[in-house]
């Protein structure tokens, strides 16, 4: 029999005011014939937890709609913070605050600027880590679902490894992603004058029947779009530098959000 | 303002049985809600080792269903007793939210342990569906569970021959009686302690003058993706043939008065509807 258990602290911040708070916490022990789930306190787990809420509150930014979210669990302790603005927003942790916000701002502010180009012929550059998002669904998902992966180019080596996760007590855990981690060896490749520079992601899906991609690109040098095509469709065609944190992901399956770390380099893309 | 809940619900998740027992708290004050568990005032937890026990409605479903060709299959069935500001009340919940499949068609079907007829229909037409899609017929009626899907998506642009209301019977989130309205909405919709009640309309129907539904029309048996603005990706029962056809709600010529609950939304009532 498992046993897995945790504290969550969470609340909501908008514009310095707090608006919700939140104390979550419960036991989930597991056998052959299922699960059995109960709210108990572990007071532990809900110290951990307001301790590392307290750490999260300390770097909070002003300004903005924030969630705070602190977990304890019998797997460990994590802290998340999600800065909205009125059009974007982003998952990030005390470690990176401030790049993170500045990054916000900035593809907040950006502007599109050249009219959208039509698409399936211009490349796209995948800045910030934001082709670990790509990955996350070209790969993480249908490795989810036991689907094989397209063929990669030899350069591109992605790391995906998977674990039996679940978002509270109350869940079913599920083979979840634990990162995504992207690296490129020896991928050089000519910046095209006419190119896509993405910058941050809203959402993105996995559909396993069609076996398609949708990603809904917030920040781009052309403004939002969305990418919906078969997973075949995607060419890789070189990368640079070292791999990039892209902001925390948040990643919703069956109705469980959990955090998945994910990284890469720059990298071109397009569409075949 | 000060809402307490206490409940048990087993749930049938893609093959794994879990039991969930909790007690919780939410406060408002003003804008601020705050909502913990209630430790100590609810159900006893289960003691440790106690094996999950399903109900006899999440059993009995998942022994119907689970030989069905499904993505996912999660029935739900619970108990909950509410306390609000001096009022009580309790509640049953009966969910299954169910993904079948056939070649590259996905049925979507949200419904009830009372309901499985329809999941079997439907799983049946899928079974002989053409993968390509058709032309919508001209005459379409849409079954209860499709125009019962489509009700939530008709709020505040409903065509002008027919009325969308709220319908009267039970409480609200907060422990009011559920009114008959057509908006705006006085009710509060609160799925759980662990969100502020939202204001939306709960148990919508739809109502016209004309209620002839042709029973021998080409008729729409499910969905086949989400429902986006009015746009509808319908599984069509022609006679002997059975294909995908896209549809976009734009006129209602008729809606039956016969009416059956389904967990879409705040709750509602579909019924048969010619397009």
């Amino acid at each position: 029999m498992t046993r897995f258990a945790h504290a969550v602290r969470e609340e909501l911040w908008s514009r310095g005011r707090l608006i919700e708070s939140r104390l979550s916490h419960g036991e989930a022990f597991e056998d052959e014939q299922g699960i059995v789930a109960a709210d108990t306190r572990d007071d532990a787990l809900v110290a951990a937890a307001e301790r590392e809420l307290d750490r999260l509150r300390a770097v909070m930014p002003e300004g903005f709609t924030v969630r705070l979210v602190a977990e304890s669990s019998t797997e460990g302790t994590t802290g998340t913070i999600t800065v909205r603005t009125d059009t974007l927003s982003l998952v990030t942790d005390p470690a990176h605050i401030r790049e993170d916000v500045d990054l916000l701002l900035r593809g907040a502010g950006a502007s599109p600027a050249v009219p959208p180009a039509p698409r399936r012929h211009v490349p796209m550059l995948w800045l910030n880590g934001s082709a670990s998002i790509l990955l996350h669904e070209l790969l993480g998902h249908p490795l989810e679902h036991d689907r094989e992966s397209p063929p990669l180019p030899p350069w591109l080596h992605v790391d995906i490894p998977l674990s039996m996760r679940r978002a509270t007590f109350r869940d079913v855990p599920l083979l979840r992603m634990q990162h995504v981690r992207a690296t490129q060896t020896d991928a050089p490749f000519e910046l095209p004058d006419e190119r896509v520079e993405i910058t941050l992601i809203d959402s993105g899906m996995y559909d396993p029947l069609s076996d398609t991609i949708l990603l809904r690109v917030a920040a781009s040098s052309i403004g939002a779009f969305t990418i919906h095509e078969r997973r075949t469709s995607i060419a890789f065609i070189g990368a640079r530098g070292e791999p990039l944190r892209y902001p925390g992901v948040i990643c919703s399956r069956e109705g469980q959000e959990l955090v998945v770390g994910s990284s890469a380099p720059v990298m071109l893309t397009e569409l075949r | 303002m000060i809402y307490r809940k206490q409940g048990v619900v087993a749930r049938w998740e893609n093959g794994t049985l879990i039991r969930v027992t909790e007690c919780g708290i939410a406060i408002e004050e003003g804008e601020y809600f705050e909502c913990r568990p209630d430790v100590g005032r609810g159900f006893s937890p289960p003691p440790r080792g106690r094996r999950a026990e399903a109900t006899p409605y999440v059993d009995f479903a998942v022994q119907s269903l689970r030989d069905l060709s499904f993505e996912r299959l999660i029935i739900t069935h619970g108990f909950a007793e509410h306390e609000c500001e001096e009022r009580t009340w309790h509640d049953e919940t009966d969910r299954i939210h169910l993904s079948l499949v056939c070649g590259r068609l996905r049925a979507l079907v949200d419904s009830t342990t009372r309901r499985l007829d329809d999941i079997f229909t439907i799983a049946d037409a899928l079974q002989r569906c053409e993968q390509t899609e058709r032309a919508r017929p001209t005459t379409l009626r849409l079954a209860p569970n499709v125009t019962a899907a489509l009700l939530p998506h008709l709020v505040g642009r409903v065509p002008s021959n027919v009325r969308l209301l709220q319908t009267a019977g039970g409480v609200d989130g907060y422990g009011n009686d559920v009114v008959e309205a057509a908006g705006p909405w006085p009710n509060f919709y609160r799925p759980t302690y662990r969100v502020r009640p939202l204001r939306m309309p709960l148990n919508l129907r739809l109502e016209c003058d004309d209620t002839h539904v042709d029973d021998d029309a080409p008729v729409a048996i499910a969905l086949l993706a989400p429902i986006a603005d009015l746009a509808l990706r319908v599984l069509v029962v022609d006679r002997q043939r059975v294909f995908p056809a896209a549809v976009t709600v734009t006129h209602i010529r008729a809606v039956s008065n016969e009416r059956i609950w389904y967990p879409y939304g705040g709750g509602s009532f579909g019924a048969s509807l010619m397009l």
